[in-house]
């Protein structure tokens, strides 16, 4: 079913059912198009006045359940910030939202997806299905939308047959290339499009002026092995972390990403746990990388009691490179590069280690005036906690949850650290048949 | 008729691909990265400074040049691509650096915290790694313990990821440093450059003592001429680095090298042995007392 009118008026698509947008129908396409994609669909005239009052109603049902509230032609978005005295998690919370729209639209086929943009959120609305929930948990935007065709990004025709040309055919190709490729081959449509592959809402998130440094939502990834009491033997903690090293690893190289910190807490028997985080100058992106940083840690520890639980982190993630598109790569790609190994070198090192130099503007006469040092371009920093090394438990950590409480032994237990800071949104297409 | 070493390489390319093995003519040259001082690029090395390899400027303790000269190439480099200082003797100036032509956006200046070799290399190694292309160390006269093999991590990023790196390094040379080096340069002090009681510069003589990428032996005699911060119409457009062998040639002067002192452990060709006992720059007794000859 196509909403729009007939297919002989020069009038655009309001809004397409789930198999017409399976033939390549979209709102906003010139009817007559649609009908060439689709010449099965049935198409509906759009009764303004009803659809005028159906999006009031919406309206004022929806905002007692969310304060901010936004109804589009198949899709409508709600804040789920915060917390709702009825509904203690943001899932149960959308669930309410969803059944408020399928009772007013008597409409069995609603979908919804709750992530920390809108636009991840309607993606996941849409990869849910009908009467299905799609959450995509903060930080794992740029892994769920990873797998995805391009076609699910809002993307201009030129961007996407050139991104064809180039074979990147699906979301994580073109998220693996950095902002500085993105901007240099599309120009603003480029920087929408590296957000908008990341997770964000596009444009909207940056400001002008902010140029390549745009500090990116924090993203972690831990692994929690329990051991079998408590223990103090070296050997059974090092096969720990061994373990959890290569299970992280894992899971990095399958997110195709580098990790700019590394956190290895020991939790202890009746004390408190002890950790360090360290920052290595080469980003881990694999086990075999992040098992020797997980071995330096270790070693650093001053355990005082039995181990029972080794927990294995890692922070600010980022796309890896050594990807076919480094061919693109020169001129501004290099320098966020030897930029963003500068800032993990100033992050573990202090703020010394690696600086640049400016003539100033006045050197007066001494000749140690005549220069000032500063600091180089960031591209990618450590994430929070700039510190050399960290001991103790990092503050934007937390324990490994209610699963991991009650199982025993060597299974290493995956898991989500704590959410970075994001707005859950919950879309729901709003298709009527 | 099939040898056993052909089979050999038919299986083997075979299996893992045509690229697998090949001639040594094949491999090309070494690639070099041009200086634009014309001593360096047709002289001493032919071509520049050799990519993917660590070159070294030696000398002995005291004022010898080697430090100026390689301020001077890194502001050559800074002004064309990122060049990376690492600083481990902390004498860096970076007004001089300004005063040589370097650009200073394109510099990123390197001191670990605890000033030991090691600490410094993997710095180093991690910026060449992120793609720095051309790196330069200055190291001081006394050497730590543990820093060879991240010496050696170092040099296998230079080789991989093509990069020039130039050292700075006082004698006595460490075993691993002199090792690594694929082109070593001596600096040796002539004298001062003095005009009306002010001094110019240095005159300074580079000879090849070790070369993998052409023939050693080279000897050619610089001035490495001072910059005056505050004078600028003096500096612009007079070269920092000054080839007084080819000024020697015009003006039909024997090429005289008597008072290079030796650096331990170093034997200078026979090609390049003074022809005569007296230096038109550098008489007997106004040798720079700081530049004594090693034992």
């Amino acid at each position: 079913m196509i909403v729009g009118g007939a297919p002989e008026l020069r009038l655009p698509v309001l809004a397409a059912s789930t198999a017409a947008r399976a033939s390549g129908v979209r709102p906003g396409q010139p009817l007559r198009e649609a009908q060439q994609r689709c010449p099965g669909a049935a198409f509906v005239a759009a009764d303004e006045a009803a659809v005028a009052h159906l999006r009031e109603e919406l309206l004022s049902r929806l905002n007692r359940l969310a304060p901010l509230v936004e109804v589009g032609d198949e899709v409508a978005w709600g804040d789920l910030t915060g917390r709702h005295a009825a509904h203690p998690d943001s899932t149960g919370w959308a669930v309410a939202v969803a059944r408020c729209i399928q009772e007013l639209l008597d409409d069995d086929d609603i979908a919804v997806g709750v992530a920390s943009s809108r636009q991840v959120a309607e993606i996941a609305a849409r990869q849910a299905g009908p009467r299905h929930i799609r959450r995509v948990a903060p930080g794992e935007e740029a892994a769920f939308l990873a797998p995805l065709p391009l076609s699910v990004l809002p993307l201009d025709q030129v961007v996407a047959a050139r991104l064809a040309a180039l074979g990147l055919d699906c979301v994580g190709a073109v998220a693996n290339l950095s902002a500085a490729d993105l901007q240099r081959q599309f120009g603003p449509m480029g920087m929408d499009l590296w957000h908008q592959t990341r997770g964000g809402d596009g444009r909207e998130e940056w400001r002008p002026g902010h140029g390549l440094g745009i500090p990116d939502p924090l993203r972690q990834l831990g692994e929690r092995m329990v051991l079998e009491g408590g223990t103090g033997d070296l050997e059974a903690l090092r096969f720990a972390v061994h373990r959890s090293a290569l299970d992280l690893g894992d899971r990095l190289r399958r997110h195709g990403c580098r990790a700019a910190a590394v956190t290895l807490v020991c939790e202890l028997e009746d004390a408190e746990p002890s950790g360090l985080r360290i920052i290595p100058l080469q980003p881990p992106g694999s086990g075999a990388e992040l098992w020797p940083v997980a071995l330096e840690l270790l070693a650093g520890l001053a355990l005082t009691a039995p181990v029972t639980a080794v927990r294995l982190e890692v922070e600010g993630l980022r796309p890896g490179a050594g990807r076919q598109v480094d061919l693109w790569r020169g001129g501004d790609a290099a320098g966020e590069e030897i930029g963003g190994a500068a800032s993990r070198l100033r992050a573990r090192f202090g703020r010394t280690a690696v600086r640049s130099v400016e003539l100033t503007v006045d050197p007066g006469d001494l000749p140690e005036r005549r220069f000032r040092w500063t600091d180089p371009v960031a591209a990618d920093a450590g994430g929070e906690g700039h510190g050399s090394r960290v001991p103790g438990v990092p503050t934007g950590l937390t324990s490994a949850g209610g699963t991991s409480e009650g199982s025993r032994g060597r299974a290493p237990e995956h898991r989500q650290a704590a959410p970075a800071s994001g707005i859950p949104v919950a879309a729901m297409p709003l298709l009527r048949r | 008729m099939p040898t056993p070493l052909s089979e050999a390489l038919a299986t083997l390319r075979r299996r893992h691909g045509e690229a697998v093995i090949r001639s040594g003519d094949a491999l090309g040259g070494v690639e070099a990265w041009p200086t634009g001082l014309p001593v360096l690029d047709h002289r001493l090395t032919p071509g520049g400074l050799p990519v993917g390899r660590v070159s070294l400027l030696a000398a002995a303790p005291g004022a010898s040049g080697r430090l100026t000269l390689l301020q001077a190439l890194v502001a050559i480099a800074s002004r064309e691509r990122t060049a990376v200082y690492l600083d481990l003797v902390g004498s860096l100036d970076p007004g001089f650096l300004a005063d040589l032509g370097a650009d200073l956006s394109a510099l990123l200046v390197v001191r670990p915290p605890s000033g030991r070799w090691g600490e410094g290399f993997s710095m180093a190694r991690s910026l060449v790694m992120a793609g720095a292309p051309w790196l330069a160390v200055a190291l001081d006269s006394r050497s730590d313990l543990g820093w060879e093999h991240r010496l050696s991590t170092l040099v296998e990023s230079v080789a991989a990821h093509r990069a020039v790196c130039l050292v700075s390094a006082a004698a006595p040379l460490p075993p691993a440093l002199g090792y690594a080096s694929s082109l070593t340069l001596e600096c040796v002090a002539d004298g001062w450059e003095e005009a009306h009681g002010d001094v110019l510069g240095l005159r300074t003589r580079l000879t090849v003592v070790k070369s993998k990428v052409s023939m050693p032996g080279e000897t050619a005699a610089l001035l490495l001429r001072y910059p005056r911060p505050f004078a600028a119409a003096e500096a612009v457009g007079r070269p920092a680095v000054v080839d007084l062998t080819a000024t020697r040639k015009v003006l039909d002067v024997p090429a005289v090298a008597s008072d290079i002192p030796a650096v331990a452990g170093w034997v200078l060709p026979a090609s390049s042995v003074p022809a005569s006992p007296t230096s038109p720059w550098s008489p007997p007794g106004a040798a720079i007392p700081s530049c004594a000859p090693s034992p």
